[in-house]
This record gives C-alpha cells, sequence and structure tokens, in this order.
C-alpha cells in the first residue's frame, strides 16, 4: 500500500507545476521525436549510400577466388564448375528470399586507346540483362544506349574518358588487356553509350563491355572475376554471407566477403558518419538529461518542508526519495510515449517518401564510389525505435537520481523549518 | 502502545541535544528528563529558542539527542534505526505543524487519510474513519478541496485529523494555533481536547499562546533548553 500513496504522490507532483511540468515533457519528447526522426534519416541515409555504393562495386555480398580481393588480377578468378556451384548456393532457399539479383562480372585493368589517346582503364564484363537491375551504372547514361544482350563489340564508357580519347556513341576505340595466358591482346570496341556520374575515378576510368565478348579475348570461358550479390537489405549481409559460407567454404577457391570486407573505404565511411551521429545523439542525450535535472530539482529544492513532513507522518527518507524518482519516471515516460508518437508522425506522417536535399549541392552526391540519391528516404529499424526510447528512458531515470538522493538524505528537523 | 493504560506514552531521561556550531557547540536542549502520562494534554511553553520545538522533534524521532534516552509507549526510541524510527512515527506518533501541514498536491480526504493509506488500510475503511472525525469537527463537504482552498483553520483541522485518524498513542503538536485567529485557535483546540477525551490520545504542544497553556492540563516550561517549571493546572506546581 506504501508504494499506491508513493506512486500518487509521485503522479501528483508532476501535475503541481503544469506549466514547468509540461515545458519540461515538451523539451523531451521533441528530443525524442528528433532522435527518432534523425536516427532513421541517417538509417535511411546509410542504407541509400551503401546500397548506391555496393550496385557500383562489389555488392552487398562479393563471391571471389581467396587472393582476388588483395590482388585483382585475372588468374585469382573463379572457374566455370566453381561459377556453377556459386550459381546453386545463390538459389538455396535459406538465402534466396533475402537475394535481389546478383551479377557475374569479369574485372581486370587495361589501356583504352584511340587516335587522340591512350589511358589507363578498368574493364568490367558484365551481364547486360542482370546490370541493368543490379547496377545504377545504365541510369547515368548521357548519350547512346547502355549495352543489351547479345551485344559483341559495344562498350559503355565514362564521359571524361570519352572526352579524353575524343570518342562519341558509335566511335570505335581498342581495348587491351593481359589474357589468361599472360599475353598482351587488344580488343576493337564501338561506343554504344556515354555515362557520367560525377565520380571522376568512375567517369574516366570504367569501362562496361558484354561478359562473353570479355570471357572470350581474355581466354576465361564461363570464368568470373567475381559474382556480386544484391540483397533486400544491407542489414542481411551478416545473415546471407554466414549461410554462404557454410555451404561454399568446403569448395576450396572460393570466399564469401561481405560489403565490409570487400569495401573497406565505405564500411570506414559508414561508421566515422556512424560515430558523428553518435556524438550529435549523446549531446541531445545531455540536453534531455539536463531539462530533466533542471525541473526536478527545481521541483525538490522548493519542497523541503513538504519532504519533512512526509517523513514525520512515517516515510522513511528512502521513501521520500522514491516519490521524487517516480515523479522524473512519470515524466519521462509521459514524454517518451509523446516524443515516440510524435516521432513516428513527423518521420512517417511527412517524410516518408523522402527528403530531397539536392537543392544543397549543385554537383552530384557521391561517397565511397557511389552515387547518392539526393532524396533520403527515413528507415525505421525496431531496435533503434527501442533504443531510442529506452534511453530517453535511461536518461530519465539517471537524471531523476541525484534530486531524488538529495529528498532521501533530507534532515527532517531543518526542513520543517524551512518556509515554502 | 495504543493501548491507553495509564503507562508514560513518552519519557525521557537526561536527554541533550547539541548541535556543533561555530564559534561554540549550541545546547538546545540540556539533560532533559521527564515523563507524560497517557492520556494527557500537556504542553511545554517558552519563550523562542527554549528548545520547545526541538523536544518535540526529539520526541517524535526526527532527530536524535545527542545523549540521553527516549521512551515512546515504554519503546527506546535511541536503538531504532531510521526504518524502524520512521514506522514507530507512523504508528505510533501523530504530528500537527504550525503551518503548511498539508500536501498541497492532497485533497483533504487525501491528506487526512495519508497515514492510513501508509499503513495499508483499505479505503472504504479509510474514508469510514475520516469521514466521522470531519463530521465531528466540521469540515464536512470539504472533502474534495486542495489546501489552497481551505482556510488556515480548517487545514490545522484537516492536520489534526491526520494526526489522530490512525489512533496513535501521542499527538506532537508544534505551534498549531501560531497561524490562526483566536476564533479559529479556540475551536481547534475544542476539537483536541474532545479527541483527547473521546479517543484518549496523548497530546503534547509546543506553544507560547496563552489560550493553548491555559487549556493544557499540564505545563511545562522551557528556558534555554530545561524544564524551569512543570506544574498540573489546578495542582501546585512542582520543580524537577
Amino acid at each position: 500500500m506504501k508504494i499506491k500513496a508513493l506512486l500518487l504522490l509521485a503522479l501528483r507532483s508532476v501535475g503541481r507545476n503544469t506549466r514547468r511540468s509540461a515545458l519540461t515533457a515538451a523539451a523531451m519528447a521533441l528530443g525524442l521525436a528528433l532522435l527518432i526522426f534523425s536516427r532513421a534519416l541517417a538509417d535511411g541515409g546509410h542504407e541509400q549510400w551503401i546500397d548506391s555504393a555496393v550496385r557500383l562495386g562489389t555488392g552487398h555480398v562479393a563471391i571471389q577466388a581467396p587472393e582476388y580481393l588483395e590482388t585483382g588480377r585475372l588468374e585469382h578468378r573463379l572457374d566455370a564448375s566453381q561459377v556453377a556451384r556459386v550459381d546453386s548456393a545463390l538459389q538455396d532457399v535459406a538465402v534466396e528470399p533475402y537475394i535481389k539479383t546478383w551479377a557475374p562480372r569479369v574485372t581486370v585493368t587495361g589501356l583504352a586507346s584511340s587516335a587522340a589517346s591512350a589511358l589507363p582503364v578498368r574493364i568490367e564484363g558484365v551481364d547486360p540483362e542482370r546490370e541493368k537491375i543490379f547496377s545504377t551504372l545504365p541510369d547515368q547514361l548521357t548519350e547512346g544506349e547502355y549495352l543489351q544482350p547479345g551485344d559483341r563489340l559495344h562498350a559503355f564508357i565514362g564521359s571524361d574518358l570519352a572526352e579524353r580519347l575524343n570518342l562519341k556513341v558509335g566511335d570505335r576505340f581498342v581495348l587491351t588487356g593481359q589474357t589468361a595466358s599472360g599475353d598482351v591482346e587488344g580488343q576493337l570496341m564501338r561506343v554504344s553509350g556515354i555515362f557520367h556520374t560525377g565520380i571522376p575515378e568512375m567517369d574516366e576510368r570504367l569501362v562496361h563491355v558484354p561478359l562473353e565478348t570479355v570471357r572470350r579475348w581474355l581466354g576465361v570461358p564461363g570464368a568470373v572475376t567475381s559474382v556480386a550479390v544484391l540483397l533486400t537489405s544491407s542489414r542481411e549481409t551478416d545473415r546471407v554471407v554466414r549461410t554462404l559460407r557454410a555451404e561454399l567454404d568446403h569448395t576450396k577457391g572460393i570466399r564469401v566477403l561481405g560489403w565490409r570486407e570487400a569495401s573497406p573505404e565505405l564500411d570506414s565511411g559508414v561508421r566515422i558518419d556512424d560515430y558523428g551521429d553518435y556524438v550529435f545523439h549523446t549531446i541531445l542525450f545531455a540536453i534531455i538529461a539536463l531539462a530533466i535535472l533542471n525541473a526536478i530539482m527545481m521541483s525538490v529544492l522548493g519542497r523541503k518542508r513538504e519532504f519533512g513532513i512526509l517523513q514525520a507522518l512515517g516515510l522513511t527518507g528512502a521513501e521520500t526519495g522514491w516519490v521524487v524518482l517516480g515523479e522524473g519516471l512519470f515524466l519521462t515516460i509521459a514524454s517518451g510515449v509523446a516524443g515516440m508518437i510524435l516521432g513516428l508522425i513527423v518521420t512517417w506522417g511527412f517524410f516518408r517518401h523522402g527528403i530531397d536535399f539536392s537543392s544543397f549541392s549543385s554537383e552530384g552526391w557521391s561517397a565511397s564510389g557511389g552515387i547518392i540519391n539526393p532524396v533520403i528516404v527515413p528507415v525505421f529499424r525496431v531496435g533503434q525505435l527501442v533504443l531510442s526510447v529506452v534511453s530517453i528512458l535511461v536518461i530519465g531515470t539517471l537524471a531523476s537520481l541525484y534530486p531524488a538522493f538529495r529528498a532521501s538524505k533530507l534532515d527532517v528537523a531543518e526542513a520543517m523549518k524551512f518556509e515554502q | 502502545m495504543s493501548d491507553h493504560n495509564g503507562k508514560a506514552a513518552v519519557r525521557t531521561e537526561d536527554v541533550w541535544k547539541i548541535y556543533p556550531q561555530e564559534p561554540e557547540p549550541v545546547e538546545a536542549v540540556r539533560g532533559l528528563t521527564v515523563e507524560i502520562a497517557t492520556g494527557d494534554f500537556a504542553a511545554m511553553a517558552g519563550p523562542s529558542g527554549s528548545g520547545k520545538t526541538t523536544v518535540l522533534n526529539l520526541l517524535g524521532g526526527l532527530t536524535r539527542p545527542t545523549r540521553g534516552k527516549i521512551w515512546v509507549g515504554g519503546q527506546d526510541i535511541s536503538e531504532l534505526d531510521d526504518r524502524d524510527l520512521a514506522r514507530l512515527r507512523l504508528e505510533h506518533i501523530g504530528f500537527v505543524f504550525q503551518a503548511y501541514n498539508l500536501l498541497p498536491v492532497l485533497s483533504a480526504l487525501e491528506n487526512a487519510e495519508f497515514t492510513l493509506l501508509l499503513r495499508g488500510v483499505p479505503g472504504e475503511e479509510r474514508r469510514a474513519r475520516v469521514k466521522e472525525l470531519f463530521d465531528q469537527i466540521g469540515l464536512e463537504g470539504l472533502e474534495d478541496r486542495k489546501p489552497s482552498r481551505l482556510s488556515g483553520g480548517q487545514q490545522q483541522r484537516v492536520a489534526v485529523v491526520r494526526a489522530v485518524v490512525g489512533r496513535p498513542a501521542l499527538v506532537l503538536a508544534d505551534e498549531p494555533t501560531a497561524n490562526l485567529d483566536s476564533v479559529s485557535s479556540d475551536a481547534l483546540l475544542d476539537v483536541m481536547e474532545r479527541l483527547n477525551r473521546d479517543l484518549g490520545t496523548t497530546f503534547v504542544f509546543s506553544t507560547h499562546d496563552p489560550r493553548v497553556m491555559n487549556r493544557a492540563r499540564r505545563l511545562i516550561r522551557l528556558v534555554d533548553g530545561r524544564i524551569e517549571r512543570d506544574e498540573r493546572q489546578g495542582d501546585s506546581p512542582s520543580t524537577p
């Protein structure tokens, strides 16, 4: 029954100074709403960033020969039988629901030359049909068209490369590369389309050519240097990597990498951005904690005599402290519920289709080798939502502890002298 | 302790309360030895600084003596820890203070029944006991009012109900009439006298109000923390 009395007092005390309680609750609720919104936006931004980067790069999951990540050499490739095993593994029911598509690729470095000039390039042999689903590169088309199924000698090149080699759609140029046997051989190609990503490294160096053409030219029939797997969400990466490793590990010469291992610079970028978010959230938490601490302390300091009366009536010091702690908790819980609802309404209600940040930069948005869509769509994660709410509750509790401690350590006889 | 059978409601033996202060410690209570019988209606009188409030705080376990012993209902409270002292106050002692007695967030009824709620008395019984006392002392119809909407006299009467509703052995009232006009003071004293007579509750006041002193059956005069005179009203004064 004492608990009932303590709860009654705590609850009533929250409503004692309505304006102060409302302002504190509003500060906390807005803080939580901002936290939920910024977290959802950060997660959405990261998801988009990762998605963009992996679509232009290694995929969420990269399946390669063990040495390929370090050497990038053609000799470290998967042969046709290994590719068949990988195909089979990717169709396994344990991973298939999480896979959007996958793209076999043969990637080598070589030289692109025209009558005007010669430049080092990264030649990527791709399956045009799969690549259209997988990659965002076809969407960056500025002239001509992307590779089509059945194309043999067509090439999709970047705008800077086209300019440096003085090439236009339909023009011919030569790609030179080292074959599997170690010979250096050239391949005449025709420009089918030109892309512009805004990323100099890609616009100047990347060339997409049909996979079968590269295989024939370099003498690696049925082989790939990498199978890039695109998942439904980056969050599924660990699960899929684990399953594929369990399935393919017994097959020597196949290595399964998650995007964090395959694209360490992307991993670092996301982590650094995460740290920035954590700093922001820590500051936000500190502000919320101070708001609660201030409100409860003000309330406690003005009620010494009242706490003295409570102890004269038969409460212990600790029980008096519980009243104050309960007050802080009621305020925190009410603010937490309000903040969560507000956060969900703002994030989902107003921005579910995304926020367009394109006006902040006239150039394209890119990071870690990926083109980022300037329209960031917030992503809700139940775990993050729960974490945000729990964090606020913890902060509210911690901020109430000191005032509660002060109330519990009151000298009753002294407190009774205190005029309210 | 709640059976009022004539034994001492409260007894002290050579109680001292010394506050360590600069430049010299303050001796608020000096060697107090007194016994107040169950059912008594006693007042401690004296000028400001004579130690009246400190004595009441000592008797109620709100502060601990520097030395000496205090028994409430036969129990040596000097030996009790904070938790047991709180329980003693809850179950055996009622308090009335001179002002700001009530919890402002609770209604008159909730204030009056608060100690019963703490003691786990069922709601119906709590309300019935409070209502009976409210009716007796003219508080009927004011149950739902917050303290801020009660007069000083009404607030003090609610505080008295709160102090006696749990039928404690001892009620300690620290200058209960200090902030009241003469009419309210008399009414409040009437109430306390009646409760003392009807319930047998022991009342100990600290006061310098002549009205309270005149009504008390025993008057203990304190000067500089010592008992200067201890007399039964109408009896010949006794000196300790």
